[in-house]
């Protein structure tokens, strides 16, 4: 990491450290940033508060709730965070929304018909949907040793209906809700023979 | 069993049903955690609004005016925005157009859209996998972390093109929500696919809606819209923090993840609107104890980059003997609140049973949640009645399969109970 020159004001900390004013402002009322030397509209931010704030992402990235944080940092002084920092082992940085959406769509591109690499929820179990028990035998007001069972594993069904696209010339499409009926697909074959007759007289 | 509320703006209510706990046995006791955001008028000024509006333009939108009742969504979406807030407006079929790239939304830059969005006519099939990702790419352009960015995707059809998988969009609607970008979803008529776009939703950290008809169209888009721009709590989470040995589980439908380096869980709620009332019901189970000893779980309430917003509390519970725990009186408004949420994921379930034709699955989920309610209801009407809409919706869940607009009404009513939202799919609010 390299030598942070300059100071800042707290839109441009808040922008370099990749949190938010109020966030910055949040954690000065805490104790875990020293307050600014000057105040007012002249208020400037120096190296260490940026690096303060780096530090105290890396430990939330680490999930250190801010209490321990705040410990961690109380006696350590500018020069000790930024050899923490400079020692701590570089983390692949998180791709932005932006360039996720590209590479998702990138793939698409490259392999329209291949099923994406990205793991499918089908397969992987997502606990931030797992429900706590099934209805059926959760909440016995005297059943207090039961035993909460895991529910909500996800039923494959087809779907109930899908639209189809039948050009009957480069300009002219029909489009058509499957499932239909023995019924329905006659009437259709004779709509779509009549058309085409009709579309090729009119080429003649 | 109840903590005093807090006199932050943000205000968290705990509640228990019980106070006693079993020494000898593992006891199960369920609590609420009621957050309720600050008013508007708290905040210093409206949070900035960066949102992309990506519309279905396939062959079956031009029924029934769906896609002229979009446009006039649209338009009625754009009037609500301020000048300093950003737009983006992508239609797609299998074929994907950026009708307005994010743009701030001035007066120029609104009518400009519209008259690109007035030349386009439904026609072929949906690729909603890229146009929806083309709208969530022209709000992570332009993110404002600050700020509510969000991309709202309206449809009447499947994903038929392109990504086809639900669990990978709704993968990818996660991954997004996490790097900042929202999705919430909008489904109108009877042939889309309600659980894709639910567990888009869900996972994207925005709301679902279920339009029943193309009418509905404009009035639940600027819902949804006038809601963003009364965000005064962003990314709300509660986290939990039990000792060594208890485990807390959430019952609603909220997304949780366990901290492994602290044990702590972590409910994550998602924005808050003005006002805005959400009730969390959980349950905690407990090891063994001994007679008199205590144990307490304390709650905060976080905010984005899980910031402390001071609302928090302690609910503690006494180890009792047996007949001490049969005596003890229940708190019966969390009975009635976990109660319902219970109702709900048994009519959720019966809802699924019936989609895949098993309808004893869907009328035995139904009659064992009422049969245990009852249970604990002794004289509480509310707990009796709620038992009896149960069996009684035996007849509505699992005597015949349910149409596809029942289906569809049925997953995003239980959906919106289980998120602590109004029935329409709106915020609770707080009456003042």
């Amino acid at each position: 990491m390299g030598l942070i020159v300059g100071t800042f004001d707290l839109q441009e900390l808040a922008s370099q450290a990749g949190v938010t004013a109020r966030t910055i402002r949040y954690y000065i009322k805490q104790g875990l940033l020293p307050s600014a030397e000057s105040r007012g509209p002249l208020t400037r931010y120096g190296a260490g508060h940026l690096d303060r704030l780096r530090l105290i992402n890396r430990l939330k990235q680490g999930h250190l709730p801010l209490s321990e944080i705040r410990l961690r940092l109380e006696d350590l002084d500018d020069e000790a965070v930024r050899r923490i920092l400079e020692n701590a082992s570089p983390r692949k940085p998180q791709r932005s929304a932006a360039a996720y959406v590209r590479d998702v769509l990138a793939q698409r591109t490259r392999h329209p018909d291949a099923s994406s690499s990205f793991p499918s929820l089908h397969q992987v179990p997502v606990a931030s949907t797992r429900l706590v028990a099934s209805p059926s035998e959760a909440y016995g007001g005297s059943a207090d040793e039961q035993e909460n069972t895991l529910h909500g594993s996800r039923v494959k069904s087809e779907p109930r209906s899908t639209w189809e696209r039948i050009g009957l010339s480069p300009d002219i499409e029909l489009h058509v809700r499957r499932p239909l009926s023995r019924q329905q697909n006659h009437q259709l074959d004779q709509l779509l023979k009549a058309a085409r007759e009709l579309i090729s007289d009119d080429d003649s | 069993m109840t903590n005093e509320p807090n006199s932050n703006a943000l205000s968290l209510q705990l509640l228990a049903d019980r106070s006693l706990i079993r020494a000898g046995a593992h006891s199960t006791r369920y609590f609420t955690a009621t957050l309720v955001a600050p008013t508007a008028e708290r905040r210093e000024q409206p949070l900035p609004v960066n949102v992309a509006l990506v519309l279905d333009r396939s062959g079956s939108m031009s029924d029934a005016r769906k896609f002229e009742l979009a446009r006039e969504a649209v338009e009625s979406a754009l009037g609500m925005l301020r000048k300093t807030d950003r737009f983006s407006l992508v239609v797609y079929d299998d074929h994907i157009d950026v009708l307005a790239r994010s743009t701030l939304a001035t007066d120029t830059a609104r009518r400009n859209a519209l008259r690109a969005l007035a030349e386009i006519q439904p026609r072929g099939s949906t690729d909603l996998g890229a146009g929806w990702l083309t709208g969530c790419e022209q709000v992570a352009e332009h993110l404002d972390r600050s700020g509510v960015n969000r991309c709202l995707l309206l449809t009447d059809g499947l994903a038929n093109h392109g990504i086809t998988d639900p669990g990978q969009l709704a993968m990818h609607a996660r991954e997004l929500r996490v790097r900042g970008v929202v999705t919430s979803t909008f489904g109108v008529g009877a042939d889309f696919d309600e659980r894709l776009l639910r567990d888009m939703a869900h996972e994207g950290g925005g709301t679902f809606t279920f339009i029943e008809g193309a009418a509905q169209i404009p009035e639940a888009v600027t819902a949804e819209l006038g809601e963003a721009a009364e965000v005064t709590v962003r990314e709300a989470s509660i986290r939990v923090d039990a000792p060594e040995g208890v485990r807390v589980e959430v019952l609603n439908r909220f997304r949780s993840s366990t901290d492994p380096a602290t044990g702590s869980l972590v409910v994550v709620i998602g924005d808050l609107v003005s006002n805005q009332e959400i009730t969390a019901a959980l349950s905690a189970t407990f090891p063994t104890g001994e007679i008199g000893e205590q144990v307490g779980i304390r709650f905060s309430a976080l905010e984005q980059d899980h910031n402390v917003l001071g609302a928090g509390g302690k609910l503690t519970w006494t180890f009792a003997t047996h007949s001490e725990n049969d005596a003890q009186a229940r708190e019966r408004a969390v009975d009635r609140a976990v109660a319902s949420v219970f109702a709900s994921r048994a009519r959720a379930e019966a809802t699924e049973a019936n989609r895949r034709g098993d309808l004893a699955t869907a009328k035995r989920v139904l009659i064992g949640t009422a049969r245990r309610i009852k249970g604990y209801a002794a004289n509480d009407g509310e707990l009796r009645q709620l038992a009896q809409s149960l069996e009684a919706a035996v007849s509505e869940y699992s005597v015949a399969e349910m149409s596809p607009y029942a289906l569809k009404a049925s997953l995003y009513a239980h959906e919106n109970a289980l998120k602590s939202r109004t029935p329409s799919g709106r915020a609770t609010r707080r009456e003042s």
